[in-house]
């Protein structure tokens, strides 16, 4: 009754022919005009026995559907055939959109993906804190220097008699003693990156800058974990062929306490007559193993367990990456520097 | 703080086949760290960094100590001279001459103090030359000395001129509030009650000990009589004034960190035995030491095991004994039997007596751990992963970061440029935004107006950017994500995260930026936030947390509706009654309706188009048509 093959088959023959829109349009009437192929077979439906009508609605429905489809694929054949006029391939493409994320953003993603790697969760501690966290529980005494008004900004609230005063930040270390208590007990895996504060305003110093802390607490975590934790980090993060070293230092909620470097990735650890490291080598970070007045204010017995914690700061660890060499730039939003990412 | 001392100097004290390479790259690992080598002349100097617990380094002396332990740990040949400690004790009888000293609140707890007829003059050449060399500018011999041994011993010290003094009397008292000093640089200070000053009994100050000579005490080119003087003090005590001054000297910055008063008699020995040759120095008056009762030596007593713990390889315990003999330690104690093994590692203890230039910064095992696994040298040591554990991230915060980024890089694609903003603006900003500075926290100490206030909103910042900015681009659309500070009586603030979205161009540009990033992240809800205009800018802010609480990962799924869609065209006039938020109400009215799109305006003409189907049947050009005329005309 109805043969659809052969209908599409008639379409795609007199399709082969077409070169222009205006035949184009003719076929289309001819098939899907009020008095076209499809319309003309919908009127032969009364002719249809009526427990076979649905199917060949049905049927019909489908051919014009394919009918359709076939006109609309030569219509764009046709629209985009190539005109005689001069094809210059060399002009440019299509402009899109192609905005940028501050390099921070992808400094510090990549920073959390590589210690997501080794099982170390990525958490976020308040900014604004009580002296008690930012200060009491790393062991540093009221009369510390780190706590007075050089040092740390200090929020104009009233002070809390067990908290102490509200302060900015001026380390992620604030979140060691809120990580042990929320955890309760170890295993600890853990990397907080956030912003932080120290009222130093100047050449290489923002008031903002935004530093990142690991700290892992278990039993038996021993120094040699510490270094193989930084020294992959720095091998993901900088390349395979950089190197770390341990210095002694001192923290006040670390012992032993370390600075740490990484080599040289501009003259590749000579330091001879390098213009960008001190003798081969960048300080990288300061850790150290938690010290066990840390652990305690914690709730973590330092008898049974042992952890290391490390902080260092994304913006220069961007900074070594990219050779970006002013601070400043950072963070005053200038526009010619952030679309550049 | 940083110090500076030279190579030959060095090797006064340290008798060694290191090359000034070696020390560096040596001492740097285990010890000081040496931050630079300069070669000047036939000598080096090593700049180097003294952290602040290690003020007992921070010397000829000390860096020598420390020299001496670690090098022969690479095979280096190194050892303290015999004699480095050696001075004249020997006090010259002709001590005619009486100095008071009165301190009634005890603020210095040691005084070191004595006269000396001396004659003015330039120092040696060598002395001048190892002091310039390490940054300190050579003046006279006797302002000169008082530096040399600093370097030298570890311990600032000061020299008055006796006549300039005039009444022979040191009186130790707190500053008045109010009362003003000049110091030997010249310049006016005004003092407070926490100040601590030396006065002549008069009244006048003479003093700020431990910071700064006063011009009307120092030497001068006429001076023949000298008080030569050392004092210890309360490092906090110095640390305030110095700071609120803004006196940063090399003295205040080593006596803030409190160094060894053992150190201080030596250096004052030192000191006399150098005005003796340098200066034809005579001592004229008893030597004066106010020394408190000498404290007992510290002991420490801890267990082997605590070393292999934390150190994670097992140092022999003759080697831990020692580095620790090495360093000035002196074992007491040791269970540890190099000859025979004991039956139990684990009841293995050693216990030292602490040397009195380190009894500030060694008081718990963890110190002595420190010490060996220096020397014993942290490259050493393995690069080890810690153990694998499977720690749980709160699934808040997983959403936190996963959701941010999302829309971060959605923004981002969009062609909007992310900008990160200090937290704390300035009070004009605030108020340029209408916002009340009474709902914002202000910082107690800013060093800057531009940062007094924490943020509660982050359009102000957004605005400033454009404003900025202006000029440098034309289209310009810009956000962040960050968090703002919003008060709380009594408590710590709420830290709430925002996005904020600031456009140059127009109102509609930014919202359908709000628009498809709701369709981004499949949220089924209508705007709710404001747009504001300021100036030629539009800005939005968005509550992070409404984002990710109506976030979906994958759309939610429509079947595919296999009828046909009847696409109907209409235009209305619109006006304050007729919006196209009525129209769209309206229209949705309709159960036939599937979706509404904007096709023109042209002045006041809205044509839109409206797609019809029924989910069930196919449904006529007619059916539309009346869904259609029941919106307004």
């Amino acid at each position: 009754m109805l043969d659809d093959k052969k209908l599409t088959k008639e379409l795609i023959n007199s399709l082969s022919s077409v070169t222009n829109l205006k035949d184009l349009e003719l076929i289309e009437i001819k098939y899907l005009g009020r008095n076209g192929v499809i319309n003309d077979l919908l009127k032969k439906i009364k002719e249809i026995p009526v427990g076979d009508r649905k199917e060949y609605g049905k049927k019909i429905n489908q051919l014009k559907q394919e009918i359709k489809r076939l006109l609309e694929t030569k219509r764009l054949e046709l629209s985009k055939k190539k005109s005689d006029k001069f094809f210059d391939s060399t002009l440019p493409g299509k402009t899109y959109p192609k905005g940028s994320l501050h390099p921070i953003t992808y400094t510090i993603e990549k920073i959390a993906s590589i210690f997501q790697k080794i099982g170390f969760i990525r958490v976020s501690y308040p900014e604004v804190e009580w002296e008690y966290f930012a200060f009491e529980v790393l062991n540093m005494p009221k009369d510390h220097p780190a706590r007075d008004d050089f040092e740390t900004f200090f929020i104009d609230a009233p002070s809390d008699k067990k908290m102490g005063k509200v302060v900015l930040t001026p380390h992620t270390s604030s979140g060691q003693v809120r990580e042990m208590r929320r955890v309760k007990t170890p295993p600890i895996r853990m990397v907080n990156i956030v912003k932080c504060y120290r009222p130093n305003w100047d050449i290489t110093h923002n008031p903002m800058f935004y530093q990142f802390e690991g700290l892992c607490i278990d039993r038996s975590i021993n120094i040699a974990h510490l270094k193989g934790t930084i020294d992959y980090f720095a091998k993901e993060f900088f390349g395979e062929d950089r190197k770390i070293r341990l210095r002694p230092f001192h923290f006040q909620f670390t012992e032993p306490s370390f600075e740490i470097d990484v080599s040289c990735g501009v003259c590749g650890g000579k330091g001879v007559d390098c213009h960008v490291c001190k003798s081969g080598w960048l300080e990288l970070a300061g850790a150290g193993m938690v010290h066990p007045e840390v652990l305690r204010a914690g709730g973590i017995d330092p008898n049974k367990y042992s952890g290391w914690a490390f902080g260092f700061g994304p913006d220069r660890c961007l900074m070594m990456k990219t050779g970006i060499d002013n601070i400043r730039i950072l963070y005053n939003g200038d526009v010619r520097f952030l679309e550049q990412f | 703080m940083n110090i500076k001392i030279t190579h030959n100097w060095l090797l006064e004290y340290l008798d060694t086949d290191a090359t000034p390479y070696e020390i560096q790259k040596y001492l740097s690992l285990c010890g000081p760290s040496i931050e630079s080598v300069t070669k000047i002349g036939n000598d080096f100097v090593y700049d180097i960094e003294v952290i602040s617990n290690r003020i007992d380094y921070a010397s000829l002396i000390g860096i020598a100590r420390e020299a001496a332990t670690i090098l022969p740990m690479f095979g280096k040949k190194a050892k303290l001279k015999k004699d480095y400690l050696t001075y004249d004790r020997g006090i010259d009888n002709n001590s005619h001459l009486k100095l008071e000293i009165i301190d009634p609140e005890n603020l210095c707890p040691r005084k070191l103090a004595i006269i000396m007829d001396v004659e003015i003059g330039d120092s040696p050449k060598y002395i001048k030359e190892r002091l310039e060399n390490c940054g300190i500018r050579s003046l006279n011999n006797l302002i000169d000395t008082t530096n040399y041994v600093m370097l030298e011993v570890g311990y600032p010290a000061h020299v008055f001129d006796y006549d300039r003094v005039k009444t022979g009397k040191i009186f130790i008292r707190k500053a008045k509030k109010g009362e003003k000093i000049t110091t030997l640089d010249k310049k006016n200070y005004l003092l407070n009650s926490n100040d601590i000053i030396f006065d002549d009994g008069t009244g006048r100050i003479i003093d700020l000990p431990g910071i700064m000579g006063l011009d009307n005490s120092v030497v001068t080119e006429k001076t023949k009589k000298i008080i030569f003087w050392i004092e210890t003090n309360d490092p906090k005590a110095i640390r305030r004034t110095s700071m609120r001054l803004g006196i940063r000297t090399a003295a205040a910055s080593m006596n803030e960190k409190n160094p060894d008063s053992e150190v201080a008699k030596m250096t004052f020995l030192k000191g006399i035995e150098l005005y003796k040759k340098i200066a034809n120095g005579k001592i004229v008056s008893p030597l004066y030491d106010t020394a408190p009762e000498p404290e007992k030596q510290k002991m420490l007593s801890m267990k082997y095991e605590i070393f292999d713990k934390l150190i994670g390889v097992k140092i022999e315990r003759d080697k831990i004994n020692n580095i620790l003999r090495n360093l000035g330690f002196e074992i007491a104690s040791s269970s540890f039997d190099k000859f025979r093994t004991p039956r139990n590692d684990k009841q293995q203890s050693l216990s030292v007596k602490i040397p009195s230039y380190r009894k500030y910064d060694i008081s718990i095992p963890e110190d002595l751990v420190e010490e060996v696994a220096r020397i014993y040298g942290y490259h050493k040591l393995p690069n080890n992963l810690p153990p694998p554990a499977n720690v749980q991230q709160p699934q808040e915060l997983e959403k936190l970061f996963t959701i941010t980024s999302k829309i971060k890089y959605f923004l981002k694609h969009l062609g909007l440029t992310e900008t990160v903003n200090y937290s704390m603006i300035s009070k004009e900003l605030i108020e340029e935004l209408n916002l009340n500075i009474r709902d914002h926290l202000r910082l107690a100490n800013t060093i800057s107006n531009e940062i007094e206030y924490m943020r509660i909103s982050l359009l102000p910042s957004l605005y400033k950017n454009l404003k900025d900015n202006t000029g440098r681009k034309d289209i310009m659309r810009f956000f962040e994500i960050s968090k703002v500070y919003y008060p709380k009586k009594n408590d710590l603030p709420n830290e709430v995260y925002k996005l904020g979205i600031g456009v140059n161009t127009d109102y509609f540009d930014l919202k359908g930026i709000v628009e498809v990033l709701y369709k981004e992240l499949n949220i089924e809800s209508d705007l709710k936030e404001k747009i504001i205009n300021k100036d030629i800018f539009y800005l939005v802010e968005l509550d992070l947390d409404f984002l990710i609480k109506n976030y979906q990962m994958i759309a939610p799924y429509k079947q595919i509706n296999p009828y046909a869609v009847i696409k109907l065209d209409k235009t209305f006039t619109i006006s304050p009654h007729i919006t196209y938020e009525v129209i769209r109400q309206k229209a949705f009215l309709s159960k036939l309706l599937q979706k509404m799109d904007m096709v023109s305006l042209y002045e006041n003409k809205l044509t839109l188009r409206f797609y019809y189907s029924s989910p069930n049947r196919n449904i006529t050009e007619e059916e539309a048509k009346t869904e259609l005329d029941r919106v307004i005309h």
